[in-house]
């Protein structure tokens, strides 16, 4: 059966070309416009995936809002902002409503999709019951990561990552010791807009997570002026 | 630039202070006003008493016979002077009572050491309309009277001549019989023989042979009534030397004149008792009354011009302020030039009066002031006396000191001056202080306004705290500014959103563009896909935009978001040039750094995004294949860094505007550039605590852009084991 992805968006275009392009992966798409409507349709039914955008008409909160009471509903449910409203603070609270990512707009369809995809796979893999990791795991020093399953953790401890952080970090891994340079790094967001600042600022919040786990976490390493590289410990 | 425009006028208090000095006039005007005063009460004084000395003069219109009885020409006669005696005399033949007359001595026959034998010292007085005389005759031998002898001429004796009122001769001898009282006897003509045999009782006198007994002599005192001689006081005076008494001849008659030729009398020279009896009652206390002839001889004269000085009791401070005020006013009369004060000159005020009664002698009523010692003042009217065909035959002059009228005055201005001095002290302090007041307000206001918006022209507070419940104008100014700030606050905080809002509203309409581009792209027929690209392109240029925009706009906060750690600003440099070689291979670029690790307390991406615009910025504006020289110094606790480039110079005005926002010197043509990048520059350099400058190179071939960070003090975070090379192979 056909996975449900909800579309709450106040754009009427934006909304019918998202549509589109998840349509033609097969999935099932059931479209809101405003959070009334929204509420009405998670009333009849909860979709396996939702995607929000945060500004609905007047209503300013109206994502964060719809996500609460989805997660409220079905917790593990993968929720995705996808909004206009970019700045750090807004990501911030979105990430810590329980959001699974954050993506700016303007998006890539190819890559929302993709996205889309990835976490309904990831979904599935956790509901399998398994948090240990894959066959997929890959092991570097204490680094673990299951690209499969979007996991993390740093010795031994889950390090919740945003989707963008981790594909960032997933590229930064697969050369270690490598520089990274900002264009590969924008590649991995996959957004069609990003800045070296943009980088800069998902960098720092990947190293800050690993710090609280370790605070003597030194293995991402600023290459200045070009990009990024994961240094051996 | 005009010359004026830097002339800026006096501040606030220097204003209120020489408005101040104006109130300087008033004592000045009070002072003019004393002055006209004084010299109104003068003038009034005047008046009354050239009315007193007019009406005076009518008592002797017409009286010439006070006048004319004295010689025309005074200098024709020998004059002897009389004394007023002021105690009563007794007859004794000694000067016991006579006082200070006892010194006018006046000698007849003999030389200035001794007198010869039948010489004679007189002094002559007068008290109570007597004439007193008393002589100390050197004689040899004395001879007195025998009485059995009829004739008078046979001793020694005194003659007395004289005009009677009524213009007859008058002759009187003293016969001297004896030591003691005196006979007197009215003589007939030829001196020999009394005319009556009654001896004349008014002329009394006393003869002691005490006088010198070593040389002879004796000492005669009598006295005889003012009346006898009449109004003109001619009077002769000789003694008769008799030595043999056998014989009785007269051996020697020494006389009052000088010649025996001329005429027999001398002139008694004494106030003209008439006159004074007509005045004596006139006098009144602070006057003094003169009749003076034509010839200006003082005929009468009673009272002094010198009213009773009421005793001075004031305390020391009160004389020694009264000497200030003193002062004061002859620098005040200094200054305003009003000073007809005739003390400078007493010689000249003399001439004055002199002048006066000339003046009045020639028929002018007149009156001048005159000043008669240091501080004493008078005035002098002088009033014509005329006689019944107006000839003048003298005058009555009237002085009185103006003593009162000067103290009035000086007590007046003594009272405007510390009523002026309080109230200039007083409005002094007070406008002293309110300007005081006035200007801290106002530059607590101006102090605080100026706070209100930084250098960079940023809004820091909304309304002002000072001055905000004033009602006076200052209030409202402040409140009038705290409402501009209002208002600009709002302004700003627009157009502060501005960019947000902008990205907002427009990465909808982007996000419509890119994803119907996107959904597109499958249908696109071959040849058309290069349509397609362009417009992405131009999508992604419009998103860039507002990505820089927005994130200008943000810088300020998202900064305070960052960490900082200590970094090594050597090393970063070094790795950021050499990776900007690898990525901007044809652009050469020199770095120069130092040996030694170069610590700052830095958010080392943050220190990277402002290297970026830096480059950039000199990239963009460098000569082509000319190199950008990238160097780090350090000072002793500061580190700079240079980012030099060949290219245009900045004009001369824009170095300090080149860090604004949205201020760029690109030309006009340049795109995708609004200024932002060195803005950047300069809030990460500040917020960093350092600073941001872009200065024209020595040479003028370029521009440089330097940034001076503090240097950490504390040792950097330890930095683990890398092992590896700082410039690891790219991925």
């Amino acid at each position: 059966m056909a996975k449900t992805i909800a579309i709450v968006e106040d754009d009427a275009d934006q909304r019918a070309n998202y549509a589109d392009a998840i349509t033609k992966k097969g999935y099932e798409v059931a479209e809101y416009a405003s959070r009334g409507s929204a509420l009405e349709g998670f009333e009849r039914s909860l979709p396996d995936l939702a995607i929000l955008d945060i500004v609905l008409g007047e209503e300013f909160d109206a994502g964060f809002q719809l996500c609460r009471d989805l997660l409220a509903r079905a917790p593990t449910l993968p929720v995705i902002f996808l909004t206009e409203r970019i700045d750090e603070i807004d990501k911030i609270s979105g990430l810590r409503l329980g959001a699974w990512d954050y993506l700016p707009k303007p998006i890539s369809l190819e890559y929302l999709v993709e996205r889309v995809s990835s976490l309904l796979r990831i979904d599935e893999v956790r509901s399998s019951g398994s948090d240990d990791a894959g066959p997929s795991a890959r092991r570097l020093g204490d680094l673990t990561i299951e690209e499969s399953a979007l996991l993390v953790s740093w010795q031994g401890t889950r390090i919740d990552l945003s989707g963008t952080e981790f594909r960032m970090l997933a590229k930064l891994v697969r050369q270690p010791g490598h520089a990274i340079s900002y264009d590969t790094l924008m590649n991995a967001t996959m957004q069609s807009l990003v800045t070296n600042n943009t980088i800069n600022t998902h960098m720092r919040n990947i190293r800050k997570k690993f710090e609280k786990v370790d605070p003597d976490f030194a293995c991402i390493r600023s290459e200045y002026g070009f990009g990024y590289r994961w240094a051996g410990q | 630039m005009k010359i004026g425009s830097k002339i800026r006028g006096p501040r606030l208090g220097t204003k209120l202070t020489l408005l101040g000095v104006a109130l300087l006039v008033l004592p000045y005007f009070s002072y003019l006003q004393l002055a006209e005063m004084e010299r109104l009460l003068v003038q009034g004084q005047s008046h009354a008493q050239l009315l007193t000395a007019e009406g005076i003069s009518t008592l002797f219109n017409g009286r010439e016979d006070l006048f004319r009885d004295l010689p025309v020409n005074p200098k024709d006669y020998e004059s002897l002077r009389a004394y007023p005696i002021e105690s009563p005399v007794r007859l004794d033949g000694t000067l016991a009572e006579w006082g200070e007359v006892e010194t006018r001595v006046q000698r007849f026959g003999g030389a200035d050491g001794a007198l010869a034998d039948a010489g004679f010292d007189l002094v002559l007085g007068e008290r109570a309309g007597d004439l007193y005389a008393h002589m100390r005759i050197r004689d040899d031998r004395a001879v007195f009277r025998d009485p059995r002898y009829l004739s008078l001429d046979n001793a020694d004796h005194v003659r007395l001549s004289f005009i009677r009122p009524n213009g007859e001769e008058g002759r009187a001898a003293i016969t001297l019989q004896a030591p003691g009282v005196t006979t007197t006897y009215w003589m007939q003509p030829d001196w020999r023989f009394a005319e009556t045999g009654a001896p004349e009782t008014q002329i009394k006198g006393y003869v002691t042979a005490s006088g010198a007994p070593a040389d002879g002599g004796y000492q005669l005192e009598f006295r005889m009534p003012l009346a006898l001689l009449g109004s003109r006081r001619y009077l002769g005076l000789s003694f008769v030397d008799v030595d043999d008494p056998e014989s009785r001849t007269i051996r020697a008659i020494t006389q009052t004149l000088p010649t025996a030729g001329k005429a027999g009398f001398n002139l008694v020279v004494y106030r003209s008792p008439e006159v004074l009896q007509l005045i004596e009652g006139l006098g009144y206390s602070g006057a003094r009354i003169q009749v003076i002839d034509a010839q200006h001889r003082v005929r009468a004269d009673t009272g002094s011009y010198r009213a009773e000085a009421a005793p001075d009791t004031q305390a020391d401070w009160t004389l020694r302020v009264r000497e200030w005020f003193h002062d004061i006013r002859l620098w005040i009369e200094g200054i305003a030039g009003t000073s007809e004060d005739p003390s400078a000159d007493p010689g000249r005020s003399d001439a004055l009066a002199e002048e006066a009664i000339a003046a009045a002698l020639a028929g002018e009523p007149i009156t001048a002031r005159r000043l008669v010692e240091d501080d004493v003042e008078i005035i002098v009217a002088a009033h014509p006396i005329v006689s019944k065909d107006t000839t003048v035959l003298g005058a009555v002059v009237v002085e009185q000191d103006i003593d009162h009228i000067l103290t009035f005055q000086r007590e007046a201005l003594e009272e405007v001056m510390v009523v002026a001095v309080s109230c200039l002290l007083a409005v002094f302090l007070a406008m002293a202080a309110f300007s005081g007041r006035l200007a801290w307000r106002i530059r607590t206001l101006r102090r605080e306004a100026a706070r209100a918006i930084d250098r960079y022209g940023r809004l820091r507070k909304q309304s002002l705290e000072s001055e905000r419940s004033a009602g006076d104008e200052i209030g409202d100014l402040s409140r009038s500014i705290s409402t501009m700030l209002t208002r600009l606050h709002q302004h700003n905080t627009f157009l502060e959103k501005m960019p947000r809002t902008l990205r907002h509203e427009i990465n909808n309409p982007l996000n419509v563009l890119s994803t119907s581009l996107e959904s597109l792209a499958d249908r696109v027929e071959a040849g058309d896909e290069k349509y397609l690209k362009s417009a992405r392109r131009g999508v992604l240029r419009i998103g860039s935009i507002v990505q820089n925009l927005a994130d200008a706009a943000n810088l300020e906060e998202s900064l305070v978001a960052d960490d900082f750690e200590v970094v090594d600003i050597g090393r970063l440099l070094g790795d950021y040039v050499a990776n900007l070689r690898l990525s901007q291979q044809g652009h050469p670029i020199v770095f120069r750094g130092v040996a030694h690790p170069v610590h700052a307390r830095v958010a080392d991406y943050r220190i990277e995004q402002m290297l970026d615009k830096i480059v950039d910025n000199a990239i963009d504006f460098h000569h082509a294949n000319s190199p950008i020289k990238v160097q780090l110094d350090t000072e002793r606790d500061f580190l700079r860094i240079t980012v030099a480039n060949r290219g245009p110079t900045l004009p001369d005005t824009g170095e300090a505007s080149l860090f604004e926002s949205m201020v760029s010197h690109r030309g006009p043509h340049s795109r995708m550039h609004f200024g932002l990048g060195l803005y950047v520059v300069r809030a990460i350099a500040e917020y960093h605590g350092g600073t941001v400058r872009a200065l024209n190179l020595v040479d003028g071939t370029g521009v440089a852009i330097m940034v001076e960070l503090p240097v950490a003090t504390e040792a950097p975070a330890p930095i683990r084991a890398d092992g590896q090379d700082r410039l690891a192979p790219r991925a």
